[in-house]
Formats: C-alpha cells, structure tokens, sequence
C-alpha cells in the first residue's frame, strides 16, 4: 500500500507516458519487491529502467522510502505501510 | 551500395545526441537529430537493410539500444545485451572480481551479406554479442568469453576491459577478428566457437619488461580491416601504430608523424595501402602535437606518411578525436571525423582538404557513413 512517485526524467523514456512530468502510482503490495512489482506490470520498459540486469537498483537510481534512501542496492527491500512514499529518481550529476 | 558513389549520409554520435547529415547542393546539413540531450554512443546503419541502430548510455538508466526502419524518423527500443547472474569480471590489474553488468555498447556491426539480420556488439566490461534477429535478443559469445585469458585483461579508460572492434572478414563471415583494450586482438574462423589470440609483433610499452609482449594485455585503440584486402588490417595501439598484411596474425611496427599515439584509424577500402590516423601528443597528454590538428595519411603501406593540414585549425587547437571518431565511405575519397570539442570536419578528397562542417556540436563519439 504505497504511493510511487516517477520522476520526470524516468517518466520521459516510457513511451506511453506522453506528459512530461513526475508520474504518482498507488501499489498494493507490502513490500518495496511487490510494489516496484506492480510498476513494472504497468510500465514494462521501465524495469530496466530502474533495475541492472540482475536485479539490483542501478548505481545512479536512488530510491526513497519516507524520505530515507534505500542503502543496500543490490537487494532492494522495505517494508511498506498504508502511508508509505516510495520516490525513485535519479542521482544527480554534472554536464 | 556500389563502390565509386559517394555517400551523402553521415551519422554523428554525440554525447547529447545523434546528428544526422546530408550533403543537399553541395553543402551538408543536419537533416534530423535524435535522441536530443541523451548520451549516444553508437551508431550503425546496416547497408544491408537500411536499418539504423542507435546504442545509447544513459548513465544514470543504462544502455539501451534503439532500431529505427525509417531512416531515423522514428526508433523503437528494442533489446540490449545483457549479462546472465553467473558472469563475473575479473580483471589482471588487481581489480576485486565484481558481477557483469553491460557499461558500454562499445562496438555494433553489421554480419556478414549472407546473414540478413545477424548483429554483433562489443561491450565493457568486455563480453561480445551476438543477435539474428535485429536486435530483438541477443546472446553472449562463450567461446570469447570463457577464455581464461580474459581473466588478464584489464581497463583502458575504463574501469573494466571492453571489446570496440569488430571486423566481420567479407570472404567468410564466420571469420570474425575483434580487438579488446586491454585484452589484445582475437579471431575466430568457426563464426566465434573458438577464438585465438595473435598478436605477434605488438608490444605493451606500459608494462613491465618482462610481460611487453604478453598477448593478453595489448591495448589496441582500433582496429580496421580494409574491405576488399580482408587480409590487411591496421591498428592504432595504445604506444604506436601497427599493421598485418597476414590476417592479423603478425604485426609490424608502422612509425606514424607527428606522433604514433591516437585513438582513430581508416582504411581505404580497395587499396589496404593507404591508411589515415589522427595523432595526439601522448597518452599523458591526449591534445593535438603544438595545438595543430593533422591527419596522417599513408600511401604506401606505412613506409612513408603525408601530414594533411588544409582546412585544419593550425593554433590553439585541443580537439581529440575518439577510436570511432573517424570514418570513411565507401567511395574511399570522402572522409568525416568529429572531435572531443565538438568539431566536425569533412574531406571530399581523400583528406587532402578538409571543411569544418559544424563547430558547434556536442563532443562527439562516433561518425558512420550510411
């Protein structure tokens, strides 16, 4: 039971997501593996996305759960409460 | 396409997208641009098919590859190489093995004639692909990958080793030559089941004395096959340039002026005699010899050189052209190649005069007739 929140600069690559802009989802599952679970049924290109080919959170996508950012990328989990904010954004960089 | 026409399309692959050309009344002119503001890396357009592939790095998102059957009008994504969970990286420089995970799409060439969707890509950290469908999946070439040898290879620029050249030989597309920095050159004659190391004659002045010579290690920068002399290929090597008339079995030493350190090399492609390379100090110092931008050109094998200048910034020029910064046509009389700094200078005549096509570009990676 969590609220996702895209960013814009994830939301840009979906092609069908046709406004620019941060993109707000509401999850049912009890975990950060069930949750990003329903994302990507509902935006399949985005998997690869957010996540390496094995499954963990690439190194420049962060991901906030209530503010805190998740710290063991490679096994990406959390569990979730009915008020839970999920934000995945990108790292911030130079250029 | 036939071999005397020139090619009036050229694809420039920056760092804030893919720029293509068109030469329209003489003048050439961006025709469209794609993928603005993203990292493109790559790009291939098959002759055999008109398609046009775009390999980008996304950094924080990946690399993707997108296909485009319209000349670039519009791309579809389509799938990127991709390591299984078992591939592990371990490199001869020390580095703690680490899980494989796709960095770079370094390399993307067309198969062979007879192999009407057939793909390969060369990769960091270092596997190389195999596709025949188009891009649609791609696997990953075991033979190449499952050499022990690989385990001595290392980065160079990067943190891990990665295939950028791909030579598909055009009498026997089962015959594949690749080049690795730093892991040496490769080739298989069974379409990359088995692979052998050969590079006799190169040698790895960054190394200690005793491993100079060790096949594994050589850091070739880029290696180019001339099309109709499949036996000829040149490479342009971390400390010098060197060429094999043998298939890449043996190489010679080629003293290149003003300097034999640079990333890019071009073939002509009937005569494997003439060749052109763009110096840079040294590896220390990655800038045109005294701030003038040159092409060397060679005409007869490497015994002797030209140093081509017309139309080049003569002062206070700090352009780096990158291993897939330079390309040639098939007409072999017309030339492109893009810098660091975003220049991209064109030659109708086999380099003898160049134009500045456009200062204003984003740094450029890659430029491809097609």
């Amino acid at each position: 039971m969590a609220k996702v929140v895209l960013a814009s600069a994830l939301t840009r690559h979906l092609p069908d997501v046709s406004t620019p802009g941060e993109v707000a989802l509401q999850t049912h599952g009890a975990t950060l593996t069930e949750a990003l679970g329903e994302v990507f049924v509902r935006y399949p290109a985005l998997r690869s996305y957010i996540l390496d080919e094995h499954g963990g959170v690439r190194r420049h996508v962060a991901i906030f759960v209530d503010g805190i950012a998740l710290s063991d990328k490679a096994h990406p989990q959390a569990a979730l409460t009915q008020s839970t904010e999920i934000y995945i954004m990108q790292a911030l960089s130079g250029g | 396409m036939s071999a005397n026409i020139k090619s009036d399309h050229l694809l420039v692959s920056t760092r804030k997208g893919l720029f293509a050309l068109a030469r329209a009344d003489g003048a050439w002119i961006i025709e469209s641009v794609s993928f603005l503001g993203d990292n493109v890396t790559r790009t291939l357009a098959d002759a055999r098919d008109g398609t046009r592939y775009a390999a980008l790095n996304l950094g924080h998102f990946g690399v993707k590859l997108h296909r485009s059957d319209d000349r670039g009008k519009s791309w579809q994504e389509i799938a990127a190489p991709a390591y299984a969970a078992d591939d592990k990286v371990a490199t001869g420089d020390g580095k703690e093995p680490a899980p494989a995970k796709l960095q770079l799409l370094w390399e993307l060439v067309a198969g062979g004639a007879n192999e009407p969707g057939v793909l390969w890509a060369g990769t960091i950290p270092g596997g190389l692909f195999r596709s025949a469908d188009r891009g649609a999946s791609w696997q990953i070439v075991k033979g190449l990958w499952d050499r022990p040898e690989r385990m001595q290879w290392f980065g160079g620029g990067y943190d891990a080793p990665g295939i950028h050249s791909v030579c598909v030989d055009p009498r026997d597309a089962r015959t594949l030559r690749v080049a690795v920095s730093c892991g040496g050159v490769w080739q298989s004659r069974d379409g990359g089941a088995t692979w052998n190391v050969t590079t006799h004659g190169m040698f790895a002045a960054y190394m200690p004395p005793e491993r100079r010579e060790d096949p594994a290690i050589q850091d070739p920068h880029r290696m180019v096959q001339c099309a109709a002399a499949p036996d000829h290929l040149w490479v342009q090597h971390h400390n010098g340039v060197f060429r094999s008339v043998d298939g890449g079995l043996r190489w010679s030493e080629i003293q290149v002026p003003p300097s034999v350190f640079g990333f890019a090399v071009a073939v002509h492609p009937r005569d494997p005699n003439i060749a052109w390379f763009v110096p840079a100090v040294k590896d220390e110092k990655r800038v045109p010899v005294d701030g003038k931008l040159v092409v060397a050109r060679t005409r007869d094998g490497g015994a002797s050189f030209e140093v081509l200048r017309e139309g080049l910034p003569q002062r206070d020029a700090y352009d780096l052209v990158y291993r897939h910064g330079l390309a040639i046509d098939t007409s072999g009389e017309r030339l492109a190649f893009g810098s660091t700094t975003g220049n991209l200078w064109l030659s109708e005549n086999a380099g003898e005069r160049w134009q500045l096509v456009n200062g204003n570009l984003p740094p450029i990676h890659a430029v491809s007739f097609g």
